[in-house]
């Protein structure tokens, strides 16, 4: 339909602007590349390769499918799939094998993007797409491949046993060996695993056993909610996917993508917004207890809000729709989180919020000026 | 001459699942194996030769307010023979196969071939219709079974084709629902690609 159409002007005035889609592209390229360094300096060399790998068969993938549909092969180089290559390989374990990114990526750009007719014309994040893809293909792996952070060059001995929270509050704990996990998220859905086990022991009556439950459940909120969990989380010491862990680090790159006038900030802060208001209000054992600042700080939604929740394409174009998609996502996640059969939810509520944008911009659409109530 | 026609026109000029886009609902859920999709398309076979023989015989008798139903009860009829047979006879595909078999009852490849073809064509004509779209549309299941047998499982007709490494890191989406639908636009897509380069040539 767009070819039949010949391009318009529309009337005066007009907004000059430098952006090209090559700039922006490139700009987040170089925003994500902070994060970069964290993984490479947590998880080793091996995370670069994966990354490297990953986006390199992002590029190949859309080389191909671009000459194959006879289509100017020049789009391939314009940026976006190396975003993507690099967005899903962030969203991996770093203990996966190589050929891993190279069938995930090959999936999200063949199937995800340019099947629907390539840039800007992609209804759901091709890289999230790659990434469910995986999860639904290979669930052992993409489960598995947690590597505690410096493992590669540290000693055995006094590696970071797991994940990045304060170990001395865990060991505390009774028969502290029930409760392991490579990552945060994961030890946290561990203690809603408590919770409802004392809930059990309560309805049969074993208020001892319930008691001892409930006890091993706080102290390992506790032990969430300590500040060196905090400091860990904050700069990356911690078990998770590739580029998801540092969180400073991806904070510059955001602050980078904002001074460049890329990154819309309503998005990004509709969405951590509402998962820290739904973690303070849902996410501890009651009521209004949770820990907010744990649940933004872990897990992937820092990246997410960042570099794919303000994804261009996939998201709404108007204001007040852009709050909107922002709180849906939000919600999403944080039910998975919380309810849900996953540790982490991110991934899923962008690509289920994705699928609704066309919904949310036709009802958000702003008033045109001078127009006049129908039937009014 | 024109019985050739109506045989061979189903198999792939006028394919059910890939030209017409019919029977969706079974083609795409009993096609996790080569065996389930061969079971399928002989059962919605002998249903549909048996139907469309039935329909094109008493088509000067039945009333054409009351049609529908009446190749409803002759559908059903011939599906809870196959479902009976099936049952005593392979019950492993039986139960493999699972509701699709009463299903056949609704399945639109043959109410659409009653309603279309065998209400107004002499019987030999039903009959041979029946057969090749029963072929096109088994051909057109094990196509599909066999891409996601073999990627999601590494055999083809309980086979093992690409071996046990392979099969320990299957593409294991290749059997769930959504590779069906994936591969299904494949499939659909390379067709019209076909009948595109056909057109140009003309």
């Amino acid at each position: 339909m767009a070819q039949t159409r010949r391009f318009e002007l529309a009337m005066s005035p007009h907004v000059g602007s430098d952006q090209t889609t090559r700039k922006i592209m490139y700009d987040v390229v170089i925003a994500l590349l902070p994060a970069l360094a964290a993984a490479t300096w947590f998880f080793g060399p091996r995370a670069l390769l994966i990354v490297f790998i990953s986006a390199a068969a992002a590029v190949l993938s859309e080389y191909l499918c671009l000459k194959f549909m006879k289509r100017p092969v020049s789009f391939a180089l314009d940026g976006s799939a190396i975003v993507t290559g690099m967005l899903l390989a962030y969203n991996l374990p770093p203990g996966v094998p190589f050929w891993l990114p190279v069938i995930g990526t090959a999936f999200a750009i063949v199937v995800g993007k340019q099947a629907f007719g390539g840039l800007g014309h992609n209804i759901v994040n091709p890289a999230l797409l790659g990434r469910a893809f995986l999860m639904a293909s290979f669930p052992i792996l993409m489960t598995a491949g947690w590597t505690a952070p410096e493992a590669w060059r540290s000693s055995t001995d006094d590696l970071w046993k797991t994940n990045g929270i304060a170990l001395e509050e865990l060991n505390s704990i009774p028969d502290a060996d029930a409760i392991s996990g490579a990552t945060p998220l994961n030890i946290l859905k561990q203690s809603f695993d408590l919770d409802s086990s004392a809930e059990n022991a309560i309805r049969e009556g074993d208020t001892a056993e319930a008691e001892s439950l409930e006890g091993k459940a706080a102290c390992i909120r506790s032990a969430l909610s300590d500040d060196s969990t905090y400091m860990n989380l904050l700069i990356g010491r911690r078990g998770g996917c590739l580029g998801e862990t540092s969180v400073i680090l991806l904070l510059v790159g955001g602050i980078y993508l904002f001074l460049r006038g890329v990154l819309e900030l309503r998005l990004p802060i509709s969405y951590l917004g509402t998962v820290a208001v739904f973690a303070w209000v849902f996410g501890g054992s009651g009521w209004f207890n949770g820990d907010p600042i744990f649940h933004v700080l872990a897990g992937g939604v820092v990246l997410g809000g960042i570099f794919m929740v303000s994804d261009m394409v996939t998201t709404p174009v108007t204001p007040r729709g852009r709050i909107i998609f922002g709180i849906g996502a939000g919600l999403i996640t944080m039910v998975i989180r919380r309810w849900g059969g996953y540790p982490e939810g991110c991934s899923y509520s962008i690509l289920l919020m994705n699928l609704v944008t066309p919904l949310i911009d036709k009802y958000t659409l702003p008033k045109e000026f001078g127009e006049v109530k129908e039937n009014g | 001459m024109s019985l050739i026609k109506d045989l061979t026109k189903g198999i792939y000029r006028e394919n059910p699942v890939f030209k017409l886009v019919l029977g969706m609902c079974p083609f795409l859920a009993v096609t996790t194996s080569v065996e389930n999709a061969l079971g399928m398309g002989a059962a919605a076979t002998f249903v549909l030769i048996c139907s469309n023989f039935l329909v094109s015989l008493f088509r000067n008798i039945i009333p054409s307010k009351v049609r529908i139903p009446c190749y409803i009860v002759i559908i059903a009829t011939f599906v809870t023979l196959v479902d009976m047979v099936m049952n005593a006879y392979l019950p492993d595909l039986h139960k493999s196969l699972g509701i699709f078999i009463p299903l056949i009852v609704v399945n639109c490849i043959i109410l659409g071939r009653a309603e279309g073809y065998a209400n107004r064509h002499p019987v030999l004509n039903s009959i041979a219709d029946a057969v090749g779209m029963g072929i096109g549309f088994t051909l057109a299941m094990v196509i599909l079974a066999s891409f996601r047998e073999l990627l999601g499982n590494g055999t083809w007709l309980n086979i093992n084709v690409l071996g046990t490494a392979y099969q320990n890191q299957p593409l294991l989406i290749a059997i769930l629902a959504p590779g069906a639908f994936i591969l299904l636009c494949f499939i659909l897509g390379f067709f019209n690609i076909l009948e595109k380069r056909k057109g140009g040539r003309q």
